[in-house]
């Protein structure tokens, strides 16, 4: 959409797997149970004032939690900007004050749940937390949320300039409301399977359930970071030539080629429908790919799961082992592609490259 | 237009709102049954999963669109930057015990994607054709006024030529009862920056905005509006659902408007306020504008005693406003004020003023999460 590199300096998720650092990054495995995939809690007490924290929801630790430890790891106290994607925000809290609505028939209610219920009160919190009165945003737009966040950043970087630093989050949880309603249209695998054979049962609708919080802090100038995002595109209603084409002319705008590439990491999700999108990996034949769907589950902002993967892989310099659906021939990991999708029709490719 | 110079407002009981709380409270609710919503946009049938948060959209929509050449939409890039606050809850909210009941299965099913605030963006974008660009932003009552500033920025990196910014909420039992546990809903007419004042009356409705370069206006003919001068989106990092009391976040985020539209406080002539005419909104907002903008404090007043608080869609509604005010050189009312506030040395305009000099009017939009957005249009 803009050709405006964002240096990512930390990376920082709170998912369904170990990925928050307190332990060995994605060992063990945690598989799912009943075809969900739940985030594993940290000790929010570390990053949320006690007194605050009693009344929270976990999706408001959740994405605190991963904020504020993500600026501590970038050395930024106070960002310029806070930029969130969500696809539901506080679905959790909402959902909790609106059936409270409905069985007390709209007496009595708590305000708690419908204040933590707006879509931006992460961003509020976060905010408070880091005194920043700056630019401050929230995009609520399904499977693409996190991408319009990146692309927000894009425009204030080249606004306000490179120097500027930029809080970059998403946040999504799966409750079992949530769970239950989408199971209606198919979101989810009727036969329950280990999160381990996603990739198998791939003649089925649906997937597995997922969620998490992700945050990047970023900015324009590349010290400290390891790598950037050199672009990032949005397709919607998209066919499999579109995805096809969109690769073939992110790499084109950048210089590059097919075999340039080194890594591509994928939205796979199990789900037959979407299956056919994916066709596009073929033309990376001698590359790695990785899953990562299998880990995090599905949901609007698996995005931010897969581009913090892509931060850890280019910081350790391989890719784990639990991710690799194809093992590839390269000895470096120069230039990475991730290509994700989410159930109502948009796909997402991102072109990140090294700095090691 | 003319119940704004005329000062009337279009607060009343609810006659399409289902709550058990109807008759007690007065609200800016829209005229039309959903049905006659969908007939203003010629849609009879096809209607499957369109809650009245998209139709309301649909038809503030069809208004702009059909003012300009579609083919224009249709061959050039255009971003349609939607708002909302809760999307299609008004809908949700009458099937949730369906949604939720495993298993269960029925005609309920057609609006479980409107839960999502995208919803309305995605069924509008793809009913007018609206490409290649659209996102949803909630950022509670400076939604849309968020949205005008997103559009207007990808228009100035040359993302699109064009875009379409505004938002969409409907009345829900959801957002009643929310401010209503919140104690901030007036049971009386808002009384924005009074002294008695309690709190807000809430409202529905939609607004948009075509927003383009000069020179493209100028290119394809098109007679312009105003100019969107300056803008800026800060936050008070104060308190999660509070303004800081002494208005600091607003003066901030106003100041900062001002200087990115190259304006001194005096050139501003007119205030469009936030002005939902709680406890905590307008003792900040009052005491920021005294603050920043004294000796010579412009015209200021709340158009939400007219529509109520439109939530996500009032920072483009006012900024409409704003515009109309520019374009027939008027201030509008502050509905129902009587009492000055005590902790302020400022009134808000109680008249309707025609005929007066209008350059340059600053639309206030401020909201839970300390997310502020003042705006800035100009002839």
């Amino acid at each position: 959409m803009i050709k405006h590199p964002l240096y990512i300096k930390a990376a920082c998720a709170i998912s369904p797997q170990h990925s928050f650092g307190d332990t060995p990054i994605l060992d063990p495995v945690v598989q799912s149970e009943n075809n969900r995939l739940i985030a594993l809690d940290v000790d929010y007490r570390a990053f949320i004032n006690p007194v605050a924290i009693r009344r929270m929801s976990r999706l408001l630790k959740m994405s605190i939690s991963a904020a504020i430890k993500c600026l501590q790891n970038a050395g930024v106290s106070m960002p310029d900007a806070i930029i969130t994607g969500t696809g539901r925000g506080s679905a959790g809290d909402m959902q909790h004050f609106l059936k409270d609505m409905i069985l007390m028939k709209e007496e009595a209610l708590n305000p708690t749940f419908f204040i933590q219920s707006t879509y931006n009160a992460p961003n509020g919190w976060i905010a408070l937390q880091s005194k920043s009165t700056g630019y401050n945003q929230t995009f609520v737009h399904r499977g693409i949320s996190l991408e319009l966040a990146l692309l927000d950043a894009q425009l204030l970087l080249a606004e306000a300039g490179d120097h500027q630093n930029i809080l970059i989050g998403c946040y999504d949880e799966t409750t079992a409301d949530y769970f239950v309603v989408k199971e209606k249209l198919n979101y989810w695998k009727k036969e329950t399977i280990p999160s381990e054979h996603l990739y198998r049962n791939n003649e089925t609708l649906g997937s597995i359930a997922g969620e998490g919080a992700a945050f990047f802090a970023v900015s324009g100038e590349k010290e400290g970071a390891v790598c950037s995002i050199a672009s990032l595109e949005v397709i919607h209603q998209p066919a499999p030539t579109m995805i096809r084409n969109k690769v073939q002319e992110v790499l084109a705008a950048n210089g590059l080629t097919t075999d340039d590439i080194d890594v591509v990491i994928c939205g796979r999700s199990g789900d037959v429908r979407f299956e056919a999108w994916y066709g596009v990996l073929e033309d990376f034949a001698t590359q790695t790919i990785a899953g990562f769907k299998h880990l995090c589950g599905e949901y609007e902002t698996s995005s931010g799961f897969a581009l913090w993967l892509a931060h850890q892989i280019f910081a350790q310099g391989t890719v784990p082992e639990c991710t690799v659906l194809q093992k590839g021939d390269r000895k470096e990991i120069r230039h990475m592609l991730i290509i994700n999708h989410f159930i109502l029709d948009t796909v997402s490719v991102m072109l990140l490259k090294s700095l090691r | 237009m003319q119940a704004l110079l005329q000062k009337k407002s279009g607060l009343h009981f609810p006659v399409h709102l289902q709550s058990v709380h109807a008759q007690e409270f007065l609200l800016g609710e829209v005229n039309f049954t959903n049905e006659e919503l969908a007939m203003l946009v010629g849609l009879q049938e096809n209607t499957k999963g369109l809650t009245r948060t998209t139709l309301l959209s649909l038809v503030a929509l069809q208004e702009l669109t059909g003012k300009i050449d579609r083919a224009l939409l249709r061959n050039e890039p255009l971003a349609f930057i939607n708002s909302s606050t809760v999307g299609g809850m008004c809908s949700v909210e009458d099937h949730y015990l369906d949604f939720i009941e495993p298993g269960k299965r029925g005609d309920f099913i057609q609006y479980i994607n409107s839960s999502d605030c995208g919803d309305s963006t995605e069924r509008a974008a793809h009913y007018f054709g609206l490409k290649p660009l659209m996102a949803t932003i909630s950022t509670a009552c400076s939604s849309s006024a968020n949205a005008i500033i997103m559009g207007a920025r990808l228009i100035r990196q040359g993302v699109v030529k064009r875009a379409i910014c505004g938002g969409t909420d409907a009345l829900c039992r959801f957002t009643l009862n929310g401010f209503n546990s919140l104690k901030n809903v007036d049971k009386e007419p808002c009384r924005p920056f009074d002294q008695t004042r309690f709190g807000l009356n809430l409202g529905e409705g939609a607004g948009y905005l075509l927003l383009e370069k000069e020179a493209d206006a100028i290119a394809r003919g098109a007679e312009i509006l105003a100019y969107l001068d300056g803008y800026t989106n800060s936050n008070d990092a104060y308190h999660p659902t509070a303004p800081s009391p002494d208005g600091a976040g607003a003066f901030r985020t106003m100041e900062q408007a001002l200087k990115h539209a190259k304006l001194q406080p005096e050139a501003i002539s007119y205030i469009n306020a936030h002005g939902t005419a709680t406890i905590n909104n307008d003792a900040a907002e009052g005491l920021a504008i005294q603050q920043l903008f004294s000796p010579k404090v412009p015209y200021f007043s709340s158009t939400k005693a007219f529509t109520g608080h439109t939530l996500a869609a009032a920072g483009a509604i006012e900024a409409i406003f704003s515009i109309i005010s520019l374009q027939q050189q008027a201030i509008f009312a502050n509905l129902n004020f009587t009492t000055p506030m005590e902790e302020l040395s400022i009134t808000p305009v109680t008249d309707t003023i025609e005929d007066v000099s209008v350059q340059h009017v600053m639309s206030n939009s401020f909201g839970f999460g300390g997310n502020n957005v003042s705006l800035i249009f100009s002839k």
